[in-house]
């Protein structure tokens, strides 16, 4: 690999990592390294394992071209089973957590089946699934907060990994696996062809229906993990568990490189960016701003991001094939 | 043109079999419990919600009218309410003032997301979704400078109470009086039915914004300002956005930041199930408003039931997706036919 | 045994248009056989249906003995069938060597070997003589690059049997030269292949047999090339369908001032000068291969690319167009366009809301509210006009014929009552009677003083309604021929400008 179409294809993530570095040591130096005490450092790293899975959620639909709009209502169903499982049925941990990951990877399923039945965008069919399960969550959790389970699954929360937090080990891996599945398996790249150019992938004898199921299925899935990663990770769940996930979603794979129109993926983009999403929350409390701050902030970037991305897409058509396309 | 034709072109017409079925659901309702007849508890409350929704339906169905989606249509309704509430709070401005200032302040803001769909030629559902985001940290910032821990405007301009507690009822001609049940919050969106739906169907501008959402090239080749379209439509739905929101806001007598919160659903639930092509190019601006008074009647039929809030939820989202998924079978038979044909 | 693919009497209907009637053909391996016709002669669909994409009405595809159409591409790539279609099918993100393994990835405990992909592709791009960096997204190459890859992605399956559509449209005359030599080295090999050129120099380079086919029909069925001469070929693909019917020679006066004047018009898509003339009334075709830039041209003119050089005359005064918009309302000059599904028409709309697009302006009441009835009449003019087969004006543009879609999307451009007309590549994919009744059309408008340009690949629709006949060749106009409509003559020298100097 030349170093020239390494840095190339790899700008965003380069960009990204700069930036965050950057912004940390920033942050380390105003706070007169209060950030490198192992509490600021422990909640700094454990709460960005959730964002990170939640984004690479978001991510294995979008290179498909789609959107799961109930990524937030899948993991908020997801953890109330896991938790009334424990709480009320007084089912052990481990198949506590198996069944609402499946759970979650069902639901994903069943996103997968009505967007191809209905052939209609994942957008729509997702805000339907949406708003049945915010209704199922609700159901299940009501207005309590449950924690009746036993202390084991926190603690595992807390667990430290040569001074890692276990979650975010869980989720750093979790992604190493799906940057596997993309990049070195037939199933991934197939997934990938479809997003990239459906008529093209056809043609090379993939089937576009099997990869848009497979997408949202594992939306799904991943959707589990970032589940187990919740429960493990707070004292109790309640209703508003996934209520703003979608944000987090979307932002940190669009930030971190992946286009919209389908046919990319970039883990490690999404990782990193979740990880500056993350500095920018720890500036706002280091600041004492307020938490709307962030949200603006992040609006902001993420609409720049898209726009630069668009621009240089038709820069380098423009470029390449001044005599060919005639767009209109 | 014959009986039977006629019959059975009323029948595919999708706002009939709608109409049948939200008079049928009203009177299932009221059948299994009286109390659903309640004019002044259920019923007026009822019709003044559809007609906030219809106006985020219409909203909406701007945005869709081109092939776009609008995911900031609540986020403006809140900035609107916000300019709105500012205006009666510290400029003391009349109701109807206050109420242009806000629509002012939406239609800007749709049309600033137009412009930057244009000029960015990124896709609509991503700039509605960040400037959602940015919206929403901006809203609860104002809230949270100006107002402190009340985090509202509680300023009622003189009238607010007459819109949102009575009814036609008051107005009579010659002896007879409007009905009860009629809020007078109707207005304004029998008002907006009134003027979207002439704009779609008998001006040039409606057949522009169709002819864009039906083939953007197509259009552009003939002639059409597709650019400029696309900024009409997201003013156009900002515009209505707003107006949806200060009605919200006068129906709770509240300038709150949650206004618009509930909004997301309901913008697509109405057109969607009134006819209008997510695909741009086609719209059904009465379905529209049908569309929202059926979605009401279940959930308040089902609540009258006892039944919780959660459980109108999974109804509202089978509800939707069931609608979409007769769509695609007709249209599936529709291809069929076709295939006979030729 | 060698690879032997046959196609049996197979016949393939699309709404409106019957593309295929039982086509036949003999592909053996050790040969390449050329397929012949002109645009829309229906040589895309039978490799389509060849390679799976779509379904035959009837007849028998034979491949390797076994008798069986393939449901999907993936089982045509199976049974040993590789092509490399006309339309681009890389995708944009993915790497060059993904692109090539794409089919089939070399896989290792069902993880994708890289170092085994890399090796594939690097053998597939070497035998093609070919560098390029292997890791180079496909979004950052140019076209010439594009279509190797294509190339090398057919070559990487060690398929038996392989379709090239088009391989040298964009490539350069050295990169051809290497592309023939693997061919050749692939039919010593005993390889069966297809080629699809619409150059005939290059077939007569690399063929052996040859099949042609001319309306969906196959007019020559797998004769061996050498034994026809390349006029006969020629008189093959076009038919004497056209060039049989009565020769009328307009008079077009050129004494007066030109109604549309270029003066060495420079284009930001790569025109550098590019001057012609259009009179009153006159019928000026403009004939090229496909991507030589004459959709480009029309398309600047009209304001849709930036002009950077030169003069747009109109009526002998110099003008800037804008955008569409101002070509058609200040300017009045229209375009249809070659894609009538993608920018022509509005197929969930009416004819009659089709027809009235560009006229909205006319048919207006007070407050920009349209007048029903005179849209109504305005489309029924053109309905008639154009003889349009609807059941009313309120039937949805989408349910017509191709033929019909094609009427309605020139409709609106008369309706809109434009001076000039620019026409680009009308007949394609439409059935022989539509085509006769289009060209009828076109020299009667003329002859009602409309002046037109007319954009066609189809040598004998050229011939049969220009008047005088430009010939673009990689964006220079490189011929002008007065149209004597002598069939023969004019072929050959539209050809020789073609070829001179290439």
């Amino acid at each position: 690999m030349t170093f020239k179409s390494f840095f190339r294809n790899r700008m965003t993530e380069l960009s990204l990592t700069i930036i965050f570095i950057v912004g940390f040591l920033a942050l380390v130096s105003t706070s007169q390294g209060v950030l490198l005490s192992r509490a600021s450092l422990q909640g700094f790293l454990t709460y960005l394992a959730v964002p990170i899975v939640i984004g690479m959620a978001q991510m294995v639909v979008l290179c498909i071209g789609q959107m799961n709009l109930a990524v937030g209502a899948m993991g908020g169903v997801s953890t109330a089973i896991m938790a009334t499982q424990m709480a009320d049925h007084k089912v052990s941990i481990p198949v506590a957590l198996l069944v609402g990951f499946l759970g979650a990877t069902a639901m994903g399923a069943i996103n997968g089946a009505l967007v191809v039945l209905t052939q209609l965008n994942g957008f729509i069919i997702t805000l339907g699934t949406m708003t049945i399960l915010l209704g199922v969550q609700y159901r299940l959790v009501r207005t309590f907060t449950i924690d009746k389970y036993p202390t084991s699954l926190p603690d595992f929360g807390k667990k430290n990994i040569v001074g890692f937090p276990l979650i975010l080990v869980i989720a750093i891996a979790t992604s190493v696996v799906l940057s596997m599945y993309f990049s070195r398996t037939g199933s991934g790249r197939r997934v990938l062809a479809t997003g990239g150019n459906a008529l093209a992938a056809r043609l090379s004898g993939v089937s576009n229906s099997r990869s848009v199921f497979i997408a949202h299925t594992l939306s799904g899935a991943l959707v589990g993990v970032a589940a187990i990663i919740t429960i493990a990770s707070l004292p109790g769940i309640n209703r508003s568990i996934g209520g703003d996930w979608m944000l987090s979603s979307f932002s940190a794979p669009i930030i971190g490189g992946v286009l919209m129109a389908g046919g990319t993926v970039a883990v490690y983009g999404t990782v990193i960016a979740a990880g500056v999403i993350r500095l920018v929350d720890i500036a706002r409390a280091q600041y004492s701003l307020d938490p709307s701050i962030v949200s603006l902030t992040v609006g902001v970037v993420v609409l720049s991001t898209v726009a630069l991305s668009e621009w240089r897409r038709r820069r380098t058509v423009r470029q390449n094939e001044g005599r060919k396309v005639l767009p209109a | 043109m014959n009986v039977a034709h006629k019959i059975k072109s009323l029948v595919s017409d999708q706002r009939f079999v709608l109409s049948l079925l939200t008079v049928a659901l009203f009177i299932f309702f009221g059948l299994k419990n009286s109390a659903f007849f309640n004019a002044d508890f259920v019923i007026y409350p009822l019709i003044r919600d559809a007609a906030t929704l219809s106006v985020i339906g219409l909203a909406q169905l701007c945005a869709l009218s081109i092939g776009h989606l609008n995911l900031a249509v609540g986020r403006m309704a809140a900035v609107s309410a916000l300019a709105a509430g500012a205006a009666y709070q510290y400029l003391h401005v009349s109701l109807l003032l206050g109420l242009f200032m806000g629509l002012f302040v939406g239609a800007s803001l749709g049309a600033l997301t137009g412009w930057i769909i244009v000029k960015s030629q990124v896709n609509a559902f991503i700039v509605t979704l960040a400037m959602d985001f940015a919206l929403l940290g901006f809203v609860t910032y104002i809230y949270v400078t100006f107002t402190g821990a009340t985090t509202a405007f509680t300023t009622k301009p003189a009238g607010m109470e007459f819109w949102r507690n009575t009814s036609w009822h008051q107005y009579c001609v010659a002896g007879v009086c409007g009905p009860k049940i009629f809020p007078m919050m109707l207005v304004p969106a029998i008002i907006a039915i009134a003027v979207i739906g002439f704009i779609f169907s008998k001006t040039r501008l409606g057949r522009e914004l169709l002819s864009t959402g039906s083939n953007l090239r197509a259009a552009k080749l003939s002639g059409i300002p597709v650019d400029r379209r696309v900024i009409t439509a997201h003013l156009m739905s900002g515009l209505l956005a707003g107006l949806a929101g200060i009605m919200l806001a006068f129906t709770n007598g509240s300038f709150t930041a949650a206004i618009g919160s509930q909004f997301m659903l309901p913008s697509f639930l109405g057109p969607v199930l009134g006819g209008t092509l997510l695909a741009g190019g086609s719209v059904a601006v009465l379905g529209t408003f049908i569309g929202t008074l059926l979605t009401l009647i279940i959930r308040q039929g089902l609540s009258v039931q006892g039944i919780g809030l959660e459980t109108l939820n999974i109804a509202l989202g089978l509800v939707l997706l069931t609608a979409l998924s007769l769509g695609q079978i007709q249209k599936m038979f529709t291809a069929i036919r076709m295939r006979g044909r030729t | 045994m060698s690879a032997e693919l046959l196609v049996e009497s197979v016949s393939k209907a699309f709404p409106g248009v019957q593309a295929l009637d039982k086509v036949n053909l003999a592909l053996h391996g050790g040969t390449v056989h050329a397929l012949l016709g002109e645009n829309g002669a229906g040589k895309s669909t039978l490799i389509k249906i060849i390679t799976g994409v779509y379904r035959a009405d009837a007849g028998n595809l034979k491949t390797n003995g076994e008798e069986r159409f393939f449901d999907s591409p993936i089982e045509a790539t199976h049974a040993g069938i590789a092509v490399v279609h006309q339309e681009r099918n890389l995708i944009a993100e993915f790497s060059v060597e993904e692109n090539i393994t794409l089919h089939n990835p070399p896989l290792r405990l069902g993880i994708i070997d890289r170092t085994e992909r890399t090796r594939l592709a690097n053998e597939a791009l070497t035998t093609l003589g070919f560098e390029i960096d292997l890791n180079e997204r496909i979004k950052n190459l140019s076209v010439a690059q594009m279509q190797l890859v294509e190339i090398a992605k057919a070559l990487v399956t060690k398929a038996q049997i392989i379709l090239l559509d088009e391989p040298t449209a964009s490539i350069t005359a050295g990169e051809t030269v290497k592309l023939f030599e693997v061919i050749s080295r692939l039919k010593s090999q005993g390889t069966a292949i297809l080629f699809v050129s619409h150059k005939l120099e290059e077939v007569y380079e690399i063929c052996d047999t040859v099949t042609v086919l001319r309306d969906g029909v196959s007019v020559l069925e797998s004769k061996p090339l050498a034994n026809y001469k390349q006029s006969e070929i020629v008189d093959l693909m076009v038919g004497r369908h056209l060039a049989d019917r009565k020769v009328v020679i307009r008079k077009v006066d050129r004494q007066v001032n030109a109604v549309l004047e270029l003066k060495n018009l420079k284009t930001s898509l790569g025109h550098e000068s590019v001057s012609l003339s259009l009179y009153p009334g006159e019928v000026l075709g403009m004939y090229g291969l496909v991507g030589a830039g004459r959709s480009e041209l029309a398309r600047s003119i009209l304001g849709l690319h930036e002009i950077t050089g030169g003069e747009i005359l109109l009526g002998g005064k110099s003008v800037k167009i804008k955008s569409f918009r101002d070509a058609l309302h200040v300017h009045r000059i229209g375009y249809v366009t070659e894609n009538r599904k993608e920018e022509g028409l509005f197929l969930d709309f009416s004819v009659r809301k089709n027809v009235s697009v560009t006229i909205l302006s006319k048919i207006l009441q007070k407050l920009g509210i349209i007048h029903v009835g005179k849209e109504d009449v305005v489309a029924s003019k053109y309905v008639d006009r154009l003889g349009i087969k609807v059941v009313d004006n309120d039937q949805l543009a989408g349910t017509l014929s191709g033929g019909n879609q094609q009427k309605v999307s020139v409709s609106k451009w008369l309706a809109a009552e434009t001076k000039i007309l620019i026409i680009d590549e009308p007949t394609v994919g439409v059935d022989v009677r539509t085509k006769a009744s289009f060209h009828e059309l076109i020299t009667e408008l003329a002859d009602e003083g409309l002046s037109i340009i007319l954009i066609s690949s189809d040598l004998a629709e050229i011939i049969a309604i220009s008047d005088r006949i430009l010939v673009m060749r990689d964006y220079e106009l490189v011929g002008e021929v007065e149209n004597t409509k002598d069939y023969p003559s004019i072929s050959r020298s539209i050809m020789s400008s073609i070829h001179s100097g290439s």
